[in-house]
């Protein structure tokens, strides 16, 4: 099994190139890769989008997608995960979150990648704002879990 | 063990709404010793009241780890407020 280092695990600013990533996490021990390619949809709750933006706590998302990455290899039998987003000005069309995940069977790369994308809209902080012909707004979003006040180790300074 | 009458400096971040609400995206604030999230927010909801109304939509971060608003404060930690997550 590879080691979590040879993923690829990043937050770009520019389009993503899907092509380079489902060829960095291929080997020829794997039978599959399951890919989800999130990308803008043209409209949000029947209003026609223009474009969106995306803005992230970057330090704390990198490190919330390496540690689902991390957690991919801990729970399913995959070889490789790229896990990519993308922030900045998005038009119609345009990629912003890309997971491919590559494993011997399908299962598990099917199993890795639906888990990678749940919990990545579930708990790593980036903001998504939708811009409209007559104004913006905020995205609905989903509030992350939290440790409780007795289970929470303070993290270290 | 501190003082009471010390006190901590830390760095605050704000994203999404609550940055566009205060009108900045990072401060530095000092605080009494034995501060916790919970007064930290409280100071920035009376300097911007539009705040609170998100107080029970919000989570909070310290040092990029999701925290209990409860959790007190040390000098230098880093401490965010976090609208709902919408990636993807």
């Amino acid at each position: 099994m590879a080691t979590p280092s040879s993923d690829i695990t990043k937050l770009v600013h520019e389009p993503i190139d899907p092509v380079a990533l489902a060829a960095h996490v291929r080997g020829n021990a794997d039978g599959a890769i399951v890919i989800f390619d999130g990308f803008v949809r043209d409209r949000s709750k029947n209003r026609r989008t223009l474009y969106l933006e995306y803005e992230a706590y970057e330090p704390m998302a990198l490190a919330k997608i390496q540690e689902i990455a991390a957690h991919l290899h801990n729970q399913f039998s995959i070889h490789r995960v790229a896990m990519v987003h993308r922030l900045g000005r998005l038009e119609i069309g345009e990629t912003s979150v890309y997971i491919a995940v590559s494993a011997p069977h399908r299962a598990a790369a099917f199993d890795a990648c639906r888990y990678a994308i749940d919990t990545l809209k579930r708990t790593v902080p980036i903001w998504k704002k939708e811009y409209f012909e007559d104004g913006s707004v905020w995205a609905d979003g989903e509030l992350p879990p939290v440790p409780s006040a007795t289970s929470a180790v303070k993290p270290a300074s | 063990m501190p003082s009471v009458s010390q006190s901590v400096r830390v760095k605050v971040l704000f994203f999404g709404r609550l940055k566009e609400i205060a009108g900045l995206t990072q401060d530095s604030i000092d605080l009494p010793a034995e501060a916790d999230i919970e007064s930290l927010f409280a100071h920035y909801a009376n300097r911007y009241p539009q705040l609170r109304q998100y107080r029970s939509s919000l989570v909070a971060s310290c040092n990029q780890e999701f925290t209990p608003w409860t959790t007190v404060l040390h000098a230098d930690d880093e401490v965010a407020f976090l609208p709902p997550v919408s990636g993807g």
